[in-house]
């Protein structure tokens, strides 16, 4: 054993020994580039001395030899470094998880920071300049798109528009608090005698409060990834996050137009009031037009499927770029199309380009990230600095003091509006995770050195504010989150019957929570629903998919997934009508612990069959939804408020208790019978007697009475539906006539258990003859 | 609050019904809201169908039990009235108030709650959980993975930790006992408050 974790720590040090020989290999070439900004053409002049020193002097001695192997590094330079950068970005990834205890105390955002300032402190040392790698032109064009593209495409609708209104409070009000109340007091301070500070004007205050309040999306994505906090608040700080770009971007291009004038009027702010509408909506409409042509592209790509994945890259770009066009907001509107192309993309394309435009969001986003961390770093140490204690200390002071006013002051408003409240704890989240990350850095980096004669000292306060807040709040939100959190009684002394009950308890609850519905939002969503059914799936949905084809696709995929997981997991029971209880006893052997004594004073059951039990119990206990499921970003499992997910557990659920029936009617010795009335008869005396199901009570005269067709298991009938079960997504009406017919044959006491079949009848699902006819999705 | 008069004005016994049920108008004008909102055909009153029609509600493991409570006296449709009193069960509890022992046991207190779910467990309305109906219930809850030969042990392991007089049943007291803690507390927040 300890050889093996010694050979594991030889591998690990050695993969780190050349990772960090390949950053020293790795400096020199990127030290002697003069820029990675791809509009900048110094990179030839660069390319040109180095070629000087190279000798590819062809020119001026002709009668030399033929040159077998040459060096021409100019020719490539600027492709290669993009590719060494990535590259490390992607090292450094790697690296960091193979060092177990430090990914668990320091969030791989500091890391990479970290490296950053490795790779440009190197950069230094060997004498070279520091290329400006956090170009703003580079970050807003290709490092942010891919980040904010994944988060849209992924979006959880569902919860983000439930809570679209406290999210928008946050947002808006909240960052507009923030740039006013930082800028202000800061402008407040300078004034002050002795900071030597006096030159700063209110404008420019103003302005690089509004730069520095508005919390960034990556570096939430990045912390909140690690410490496994519920869908809520995770919703609630990531969706302030995007939302507050358009106010972000009118306040900048308002202070920053104005400054040079030095005063803004009534006027000047009415008109960024109306700015700021045009801004959001305008972003979002922008997203939305493009998201629609994306889906109605992808209703023709039946006979090219493999350029699918492009059309949604392309068109989301587009609507990024097009937005920054009209100086609206680029994010809103790549959001917007991102979360308007799913839907309708999702049910046109192929299940492998499915697979294909998520793994590359995925890995564009993860690149994009881990490479923005590491620029910060290297920008850092390219400068140029100003350092001012009195500036930085404020700034760093008034942010988190502002951030925890601001939402302390915004939750107890909203508290009054929401059906489930923000608690205190909830509140402490949302507000120690407001973080700031590049994009502050990168507004600030667009500053106008002319007219803002002060900005490395702004850039200096940004960047250290920026540490400060991945540092110190990346680091220490997690222990604190553990701190606050409610210690969970203990799982293991818990009676059997407190387990059930408790369990059956929330089940109920959850049922009532049902059925008294969600105020509020029922009504337009239920109407947009339904135009979204009539009209616009026609449209934007290829052929006659747009019924209900996801689902089946979806519920053959689930199939393969637990056929998987019962073969791997080596207790294949479920055979129906072929093997007997037998198969089940083997399930408990491997479950058995060494008989041990037993301690109470219970004649029939020993402790082992007591541990068997709860632990039966407590794997397979189903779990009601769980609003505390802690949510991350990079699992890529199904979106389980999708409208399909419902349908397919419900399906699930009767193929499960069909499939209960059928091993025990294998039990019985089945007596041949006549084949029995046309299925439609079944149906139709069926449909004639809903009621039967629902008496609780049941009296013995309510036992159904169809005793007399007996469908035996080895019947025509009885085989083809379990062949259905297995193909197709459940033939409703025809397991229903069995399990009721096998009712009345077993004579126990008549049990509603399943009248679930039967809300298929209320249930506008495809009906049994439209399945068989719809294609399956390649 | 105009709109919630004029809704109030709509339904019969209002007054009443908020003495008896203690819910406030805002809460019953949603409650009526949502009602009409499941009865589909506008006839007044809710039948099995229009309660299986949520499908959230169809998910649940005992959905169809709790359907079944709001039918419990053999009718086949609920007014709004009765849809009223039985969602009233789920009422948050004012806890800290001293009762007065002399009036009838408030309609959502904790043993009421108790009583309500103790009745979804008992189908055969005998005051007790019989074997048989338990077995049920685990059934219904239970996963595809486990089989019969375990749901009985389990039911029988059941029985045998709450039985205290020995009757091979569960009765309502012997329910109570067991420590069920904030459970019923924690979620009804999200049911019934603003």
């Amino acid at each position: 054993m300890e050889r093996l974790l010694r050979r594991g720590f030889m591998e690990r040090g050695f993969l780190l020994l050349v990772v960090l020989m390949f950053l020293e290999g790795t400096v020199f070439p990127l030290g002697a580039a003069s820029s990675p900004d791809i509009s900048a053409p110094d990179g030839a002049g660069g390319h040109e001395r180095n070629d000087d020193h190279r000798g590819i002097d062809n020119y001026t001695f002709p009668k030399k030899a033929f040159p077998v192997l040459s060096l021409d590094y100019g020719h490539i330079q600027m492709p290669f470094e993009i590719s060494l950068w990535v590259l490390l970005a992607s090292l450094m990834k790697l690296g960091f998880h193979l060092i177990p205890r430090l990914s668990g105390i320091v969030p791989e955002s500091c890391l990479l920071i970290v490296v950053g300032l490795l790779v440009g402190g190197l950069i230094k040392l060997a004498g070279e300049e520091v290329p400006p790698v956090l170009d703003s032109k580079l970050f807003f064009l290709c490092l942010l798109p891919p980040i904010i593209l994944d988060a849209g495409y992924f979006l959880p609708i569902r919860p983000f528009m439930e809570n679209i209104g406290t999210i928008l409070m946050f947002a808006v009000i909240g960052t507009l608090w923030n740039a006013f109340f930082v800028g202000g007091l800061l402008f407040a301070v300078c004034q002050i005698e002795g900071t030597h500070l006096s030159q700063v004007e209110l404008l420019p205050c103003l302005l690089f409060g509004s730069i520095i309040s508005a919390v960034d999306p990556v570096a939430v994505l990045a912390v909140f990834e690690e410490i496994h906090i519920n869908e809520l608040l995770h919703i609630l700080v990531f969706g302030e996050s995007l939302l507050n770009d358009a106010v972000t971007v009118v306040l900048y291009h308002l202070f920053e137009e104005y400054s040079g004038a030095g005063e803004v009027t009534l006027m000047d702010a009415f008109l960024g009031v109306i700015c700021f509408l045009i801004v959001s909506l305008g972003g979002v409409a922008v997203g939305a037009i493009y998201g629609i042509l994306a889906a109605f592209t992808s209703r023709f790509t039946s006979h090219t499927r493999v350029i699918e994945p492009l059309f949604v890259f392309v068109y989301s770009y587009m609507a990024y770029l097009s937005a920054e066009m009209f100086h609206l907001s680029g994010i809103m509107a790549l959001i917007a199309c991102g979360a308007v192309t799913r839907p309708y993309v999702e049910a046109n394309i192929s299940h492998k380009s499915h697979t294909t435009i998520k793994y590359f969001l995925k890995m564009w986003s993860s690149v994009s990230e881990t490479l923005i961390f590491i620029f910060l770093g290297v920008a850092t140490v390219a400068g140029p600095h100003a350092w001012n204690w009195t500036f930085v200390s404020v700034t760093v002071i008034l942010c988190l003091v502002s951030r925890v006013i601001g939402v302390v002051g915004l939750t107890f408003i909203i508290n009054k509006f929401r059906i489930v409240k923000l608690t205190t704890k909830d509140q402490f989240i949302v507000a120690y995770g407001g973080l700031r990350g590049a994009i502050a850095f990168s507004l600030g980096y667009l500053l106008d050195k002319d007219h803002f004669p002060m900005r490395t000292m702004f850039l200096t306060a940004i960047i250290t504010e920026i540490f400060f807040t991945v540092f110190v709040q990346g680091m220490t939100i997690k222990p604190l989150v553990d701190l606050l959190a409610v210690k969970k009684k203990q799982e293991a002394k818990r009676s059997i019957n407190e387990e059930i009950h408790t369990q059956f308890l929330d089940h109920l609850l959850t049922g009532i929570e049902d059925i008294c519905g969600h105020y509020g939002h029922h009504h337009w969503k239920d109407k947009l629903n339904r135009f979204n059914k009539k009209y616009i799936k026609k449209c934007l949905i290829a052929g006659e998919r747009y019924k209900e084809p996801q689902l089946i696709a979806f519920y053959h995929k689930m199939e393969f997934k637990q056929a998987i997981e019962l073969v791997e997991s080596g207790g294949g029971v479920k055979m129906p009508a072929a093997m007997p209880l037998q198969v089940s006893m083997q399930n408990i052997q491997p479950k058995k612990q060494p008989p041990m004594a037993a301690d109470r004073a219970l004649p029939q059951f020993t402790k082992n069959r007591e541990e068997e039990i709860r632990k039966i119990l407590r794997s397979n206990l189903q779990k009601t939804r769980q609003r505390l499921r802690s949510y991350n970003r990079h699992t890529l499992v199904a979106d389980p408020y999708e409208d399909g997910w419902s349908e397919y557990m419900l399906k699930k659920q009767r193929m499960i208790e069909l499939e209960k029936k059928m091993t025990q009617m294998s039990n019985y010795l089945t007596v041949p019978a006549a084949p029995s009335d046309s299925p439609t008869m079944r149906r139709a005396r069926l449909a004639s007697d809903p009621n039967a199901f629902y008496t609780i009570k049941a009296p013995p005269g309510n036992v159904p009475t169809i005793q007399v067709e007996l469908a035996s298991p080895q019947s025509p009938d009885s085989v083809n539906l379990v062949d259905e079960f297995s193909k197709k997504g459940g033939s409703s009406q025809k397991n229903t006539d069995d399990r009721k017919e096998e009712q009345g044959r077993m004579m126990k006491p008549p049990s509603n258990k399943n009248p679930g079949l039967l809300r298929c009848l209320s249930d506008p699902g495809p009906s049994n003859e439209d399945e068989e006819d719809e294609p399956f999705l390649p | 609050m105009g709109s919630t008069n004029s809704t109030l004005s709509k339904i019969p016994n209002v007054e009443e019904l908020m003495r008896e049920t203690g819910f406030s108008p805002a809460h019953i004008v949603r409650l009526y809201d949502r009602f009409e909102s499941l009865d589909k055909e506008k006839t007044g009153h809710l039948r099995p169908e229009d309660f299986g029609a949520i499908n959230r509600l169809a998910m649940n493991p005992i959905g169809d039990r709790i359907i079944g409570a709001f039918f419990s006296s053999g009718q086949d449709t609920v007014d709004f009235h009765s849809f009223v009193r039985i969602l009233a069960h789920f009422r948050p509890a004012e806890n800290n108030r001293p009762r007065d022992p002399s009036l009838p046991e408030p309609v959502n207190s904790r043993i009421s709650k108790l009583k309500f779910a103790f009745q979804l467990y008992d189908l055969d309305k005998d005051g007790k959980i019989s074997r048989a109906e338990l077995l049920q219930v685990l059934r219904s809850m239970m996963e595809m993975q486990v089989t019969e030969e375990q749901l009985e042990s389990i039911a029988d392991r059941t029985i045998q930790e709450a039985d205290l007089d020995r009757d091979d049943a569960i009765s309502f007291e012997e329910f109570r006992k067991v420590p069920l803690g904030d459970t019923l507390t924690l979620t009804q927040q999200r049911v019934a408050s603003k």
